[in-house]
């Protein structure tokens, strides 16, 4: 049942939420977004998913099919499995800036407590 | 650190964070239960990939024909959020550069700083020695560490201080490190894997941060140097914007085939897929190696001693 996965995925989603509300490490609050991130992935390939499917991919298919066969039965969705590989790279560079903007701030306040870090406050 | 993390770690508004958590939880919930499950058919879209990716690109991976040739363009745009965040991470992490004339309010501020803590804070001469002594073993210290830890006998007490590890690991790595990159460049190549470039420069990513834990990063420092990697990351980057530009040209759309397509499972198959994918493998791949490097080689920017 795949809809245990999409569940799972929105389950992991607002633990990364919560997380990210509730933490004042810093650190902790990056890791939160990454598993927001990791949520997504999860669901982008969970919808990918077809019953007894076999990869998106062309040579050799199972059971002697030829490709149009094979593109009307059941295939994973190579759309999606498109969309998942875009955000797992664009997740990889924005939590570099992240980790690299928070270590900066560590330096700086000398403290990973998101409530030290008040200096823009009038 | 101000705050203790191990022994009570604060928390923000615990219970306020878990009813919007909660809410936001439940509302994915309900969304998820409409979502198409493994029995519905695949979307047109999908379908028509498939049965696209021969005749239109003579490659057997639609995810490739999808990812550098149906939906080129959302990857050319994609390619430059990771230069935008590569170049993020390379100015935040990249050392202050000595300024001179009238910018020197860094060196001004160590020497208001070192007067104002003799004198009106009471730091004492022995806790500024150790300051220094301290500042001196993180700075300039380093050079000193042993590069392999092999002179050392085993069962040393102590943090083991050498940047590269045991024989036993660097024979190992300097094994599989060969291997992976044929087997990623091999794909990249000739289009086997979905998602060609991206994984391949994962794969890079990989065999050189396997390099860095073995031999340690004196070693890797002279190959690994932004001076060698930014441009080829910048002429993977160039490569991808003319692609998309002579597909505008010649084909008439931007990242369409322009180019004779070799019979399938060739390393000329797939026309501009194999250029697109090879250009993304030596942008991904140095991007991600110049921001993992820039991460790991953080300088320490604080001063000595703390102002507050």
């Amino acid at each position: 049942m795949i809809v245990g996965n999409y569940l799972v995925a929105a389950g992991i989603f607002a633990l990364g939420l919560y997380t990210v509300l509730t933490r004042r490490n810093i650190v902790k609050i990056v890791m939160g977004l990454s598993l927001m991130e990791a949520s997504g992935y999860l669901l982008l390939l969970s919808m990918a998913y077809r019953a007894r499917s076999t990869a998106p991919v062309l040579l050799d298919p199972p059971h002697g099919e030829t490709t149009t066969q094979l593109a009307h039965g059941s295939v994973a969705d190579p759309m999606l499995q498109n969309i998942c590989l875009t955000a797992i790279v664009i997740g990889v560079a924005i939590t570099g800036v992240f980790l690299a903007i928070v270590v900066r701030l560590v330096q700086h306040y000398r403290s990973v407590d998101a409530d030290d870090i008040r200096a823009l406050r009038g | 650190m101000t705050t203790s993390l191990h022994a009570c770690e604060p928390h923000h508004h615990r219970w306020a964070g878990a009813v919007i958590a909660g809410a936001i939880g439940a509302i994915l919930v309900v969304v998820a239960l409409g979502l198409p499950r493994e029995h519905a058919p695949l979307p047109a879209i999908a379908r028509r990939a498939m049965l696209g990716a021969l005749p239109d690109w003579h490659t057997t991976e639609p995810v490739n024909a999808i990812v550098y040739g149906y939906r080129g363009f959302d990857t050319f745009g994609e390619t430059f959020i990771l230069l935008a965040a590569v170049v993020g991470i390379g100015l935040l992490t990249r050392r202050k550069e000595s300024r001179s004339g009238f910018l020197g309010e860094d060196l001004a501020h160590d020497a208001e700083q070192r007067r104002v803590h003799v004198g009106e804070h009471g730091v004492t001469l022995s806790e500024r020695e150790a300051l220094e002594a301290e500042a001196h073993e993180v700075g300039e210290g380093r050079d000193v560490w042993p590069l392999l830890p092999d002179a050392e006998s085993v069962g040393t007490p102590g943090p083991e201080r050498a940047e590269a590890m045991t024989v036993i690991v660097r024979a190992g790595i300097r094994v599989v490190a060969p291997i992976l990159t044929v087997a990623g460049l091999y794909l990249v190549a000739w289009g086997y894997s979905p998602g060609g470039g991206f994984p391949g420069g994962a794969v890079a990513l990989g065999v050189i941060l396997l390099m860095y834990l073995s031999v340690g990063y004196r070693r890797l420092r002279r190959a690994v140097r932004p001076e060698v990697m930014e441009p080829i990351e910048l002429a993977g980057a160039l490569a991808i914007a003319a692609l998309v530009v002579a597909g505008l040209l010649f084909a008439g759309s931007v990242t369409a085939n322009f180019l004779p397509l070799g019979p399938p499972e060739t390393i000329r198959s797939g026309g501009i897929l194999q250029l697109f994918s090879v250009s993304e493998l030596l942008e991904v791949g140095t991007g991600l190696t110049l921001a993992a490097f820039g991460l790991l080689t953080m300088g320490h920017e604080w001063s000595a001693v703390d102002p507050e």
